[in-house]
């Protein structure tokens, strides 16, 4: 498991923090992230307080990039385990850390989330086997620079997905990817031109505000039942709506009001029998801008083919991808600029590697077209 | 505790100010000119839009007095109401001619013309595609707009297409909206290629041509002219500030455009219409656009030299093909440090940094002027070079 190491702000600079996960493969990549950042600021002293755990779990990383200024606030044992992060995690919020750095992978990032929840943003160093999560740099040197813009006064918050493997399915032979929740990560800010030559940031919760305020909008407009998926940006519109959206699962909308919660392959097909169609609200979760397949297996291939109207046997040779309204903020679709798709059924796949790209609101009646495909040849 | 109702205004102004996001006002001591008195220091102007230094030509500033002395200082009322006077409809005329199209109208300001009409273009049930990096002007025009929007990367015809296909069938109106010439850059749209586009696939075709007008094209006809399209692009938008040295927003096109324009832009319609002098001066300035080719033509004889100058010094101007000259030197520091020193030094020319511009592509900005004669232009570039050194740019 992981070790610590956090960091906290010099006067000049608010209040920030960082923990570090450092064992064996975290070891290496933790270092190459400090190293990466000290040369950011030129070998002088990171303008922000660190606190780590001793040993393993983040001093020894420290010392080895030389950065010696640190203050150590949980003891590690020898033998670490994920009680530790969750241990070192809770120690970390003590201090009132401003962002915590850590080392891993999703299983890292779960532990921490349970402990952290959306009180205090993450950033994950890649070190893991797997990492769906929305939390990680690209590698240590990307995550060493958001650090650094981070410390820099320059980043702010916004939700990313925390996701992992189902490991009980895994063991039934299943490979299935769940999303366990909503974790504060760092983003760049997005502006707007308010004038000639002046910008204004706008935050994520207001550009969120406005995506659902427009699907809302559609949804009026348009009627009909829709859908809507897992994750934060979505969860928006069932606040926006007044119904009492689950944050990780899909449930139904008509005429405003919730016709299903939490549904799962069997609830939804018994919904959409017998009608002519829905519209389905997604939006890319985790690190790899997956808007299918990923965190939402509910709407499995008989889902789809019925969504997209792909269910009259051999026929079914035009999809209608109006079915699907795709809505991400600017600051995640920056991350993640090409969307993902992994149905389990190839030919639903391949029907969108022809398709090629989608429309993405990404404001109130705002599009942007964007790049989609299972990322088979 | 009771509100204090206007307490933002001090604290809001503030913070503008904590940021370096506010504006400090410059006075010039005189007429905006390439060698202008900006407060009291002479100074040779890289930032005026002036292209033609036709704001200062004898027979504009006679056109402006002239008009005054005929019709008055003021028009009394909006053009709908009683304030249509003569001169106005005059300059409409000799815009119409002079760009090649069946109408034209002239708004309060180019701001005026795409705030009012391109919401008018579009409603619910239409979308609007425009470029990335469209002035803010359209920005906000669209935002008045029910319309759906697209965005195609800047000059993407690719993806252009891309979102025009997304759109067919699903819209009862498309509108693409792309300014001429791109004012950060100095680059220009591919019109022909936007209104082929427009042509396969039914859609209106919205240019605004700010500063493109007095610049491009046959005599600085325009973008239009430039490729060869008078006539062809649905709504020709411009302004008479820039290049025609006034002020002003003016629409070219079809006559059913202009009659849906004035009729249905509220911003033409509540605001007052020109004073007679701003008239008298638009009007003489398209005349001596028709009549006097050698300001555009010196324009540009400046701007290929300044440019080919500078770029033999070693300096990244970008991909402008017109007179405004970016000089990208990357970081926003370097670029404040660069217009800093310029000026100390008597070139007045302003930095544009992120995030007007991305990260890493702070620069100055510097304004071509027909106006400027051979030694100041060199002066200019030995001054640029001399910094460009000192700063460690070239």
């Amino acid at each position: 498991m992981g070790g610590a190491v956090g960091l906290k702000g010099t006067d000049d600079v608010s209040d920030k923090a960082l923990l570090l996960g450092a064992k064996e493969r975290s070891g290496p990549r933790a270092l190459e992230m400090l190293t990466e950042l000290l040369a950011l600021y030129h070998g002088k002293k990171i303008p922000a307080a660190l606190f780590t755990c001793s040993n393993e779990m983040g001093a020894n990383e420290l010392e080895k990039a030389g950065i010696l200024d640190y203050e150590t606030v949980y003891d590690s044992p020898d033998d670490t385990s994920a009680k530790d992060t969750r241990l070192a995690c809770a120690a970390f919020m003590n201090g009132k850390v401003d962002l915590i750095v850590f080392c891993g992978g999703d299983g890292t990032t779960r532990d921490i989330y349970e402990t952290v929840g959306r009180k205090v943003p993450i950033l994950g160093v890649p070190a893991g086997v797997k990492m769906h999560s929305g939390v990680f740099g690209m590698n240590p040197a990307a995550t060493a620079k958001t650090l650094k813009e981070f410390i820099d006064g320059r980043l702010s918050a916004a939700s990313a997905e925390v996701m992992d493997l189902d490991e009980e399915l895994y063991r039934q032979g299943e490979w299935s990817v769940r999303l366990f929740g909503t974790a504060l990560t760092l983003a760049e800010p997005h502006y707007v031109q308010v004038g000639k030559m002046c910008f204004e940031e706008v935050d994520e919760e207001a550009v969120l505000d406005d995506l659902a305020e427009y699907v809302t909008d559609r949804m009026r407009e348009e009627g009909g039942l829709w859908l809507l998926g897992p994750g934060s940006t979505v969860e928006r519109v069932g606040r926006a709506l007044g119904v009492e959206k689950s944050v990780l699962g899909i449930d139904a909308v008509e005429n405003g009001r919730l016709a299903g919660s939490d549904l799962n392959e069997k609830g939804l097909l018994a919904l959409l029998d017998g009608r002519g169609g829905a519209r389905v609200v997604l939006s890319p979760v985790g690190a790899q801008g997956f808007i299918l397949g990923r965190g939402n297996l509910e709407l499995s291939p008989a889902v789809l083919r019925k969504l997209l109207k792909m269910d009259g046997g051999e026929k079914c040779d035009k999809p209608d991808f109006d079915a699907l309204m795709i809505i991400a903020t600017p600051a995640k679709l920056a991350a993640t600029p090409v969307l993902r798709v992994d149905t389990g059924d190839a030919k639903i796949d391949s029907t969108f590697d022809e398709k090629g790209h989608l429309l993405v609101a990404t404001g109130y009646r705002s599009l942007r077209l964007v790049a989609v495909g299972s990322g088979n040849d | 505790m009771k509100r204090n109702p206007t307490a933002f205004l001090k604290e809001e102004f503030d913070a503008l100010v904590a940021q370096k996001l506010n504006w400090e006002l410059r006075t010039l001591q005189g007429p905006s000119r390439p060698h202008s008195v900006v407060d009291g220091k002479e100074v040779i102007m890289l930032c005026s839009n002036n292209y033609l230094n036709l704001s200062n030509h004898p027979k504009v500033v006679e056109g402006a007095i002239e008009a005054a002395k005929k019709y008055g200082a003021g028009s009394g009322s909006v053009r709908a109401i009683a304030g249509n006077m003569a001169i106005h409809e005059e300059v409409e005329r000799e815009l119409a001619a002079f760009k090649g199209t069946e109408s034209s109208l002239v708004y309060q300001t180019g701001f005026a013309a795409n705030a009012g009409l391109i919401p008018q273009l579009a409603d619910k049930g239409d979308i609007i595609i425009s470029d990335a990096l469209n002035h803010g002007s359209i920005i906000d025009g669209v935002r008045l707009s029910k319309a759906d929007r697209g965005v195609y990367a800047h000059n993407d015809m690719g993806e252009l297409e891309r979102v025009l296909k997304e759109a067919d069938g699903k819209y009862r109106r498309i509108l693409i909206i792309t300014d001429g010439v791109f004012s950060m850059d100095g680059d220009i749209a591919p019109l022909d290629e936007i209104y082929k586009l427009a042509q396969e696939y039914g859609a209106m075709t919205y240019v605004d041509d700010a500063h493109g007008e007095g610049v491009m094209g046959p005599d600085g006809r325009g973008m239009s002219a430039h490729f060869g399209l008078e006539g062809k692009i649905d709504v020709e938008m411009g302004t008479f500030s820039k290049a025609y040295g006034v002020v002003g927003g003016l629409v070219a096109g079809s006559r059913d455009l202009i009659n849906y324009a004035f009729n249905k832009s509220r911003t033409w319609l509540l605001s007052g219409s020109h004073p007679p002098a701003v008239s008298g001066a638009q009007l003489a300035s398209i005349k001596v656009l028709k009549t006097e080719p050698q300001h555009v033509k010196q324009l540009w004889e400046n701007t290929n030299y300044f440019k080919k100058e500078l770029v033999e010094m070693g300096f990244d101007t970008g991909n402008s093909v017109t007179p405004i000259t970016p000089v990208i030197v990357g970081e926003s520091a370097k670029a404040k440090d660069l217009s800093r020193r310029l000026i100390e030094e008597g070139v007045f020319a302003l930095p544009i940094i992120f995030p007007m511009v991305a990260k890493d592509k702070a620069r100055i900005r510097a304004m071509m002027n027909a106006g400027l004669k051979g030694d100041d232009i060199d002066y200019v570039l030995s001054t640029f070079e001399k910094i460009g050194k000192e700063l460690g740019i070239i």
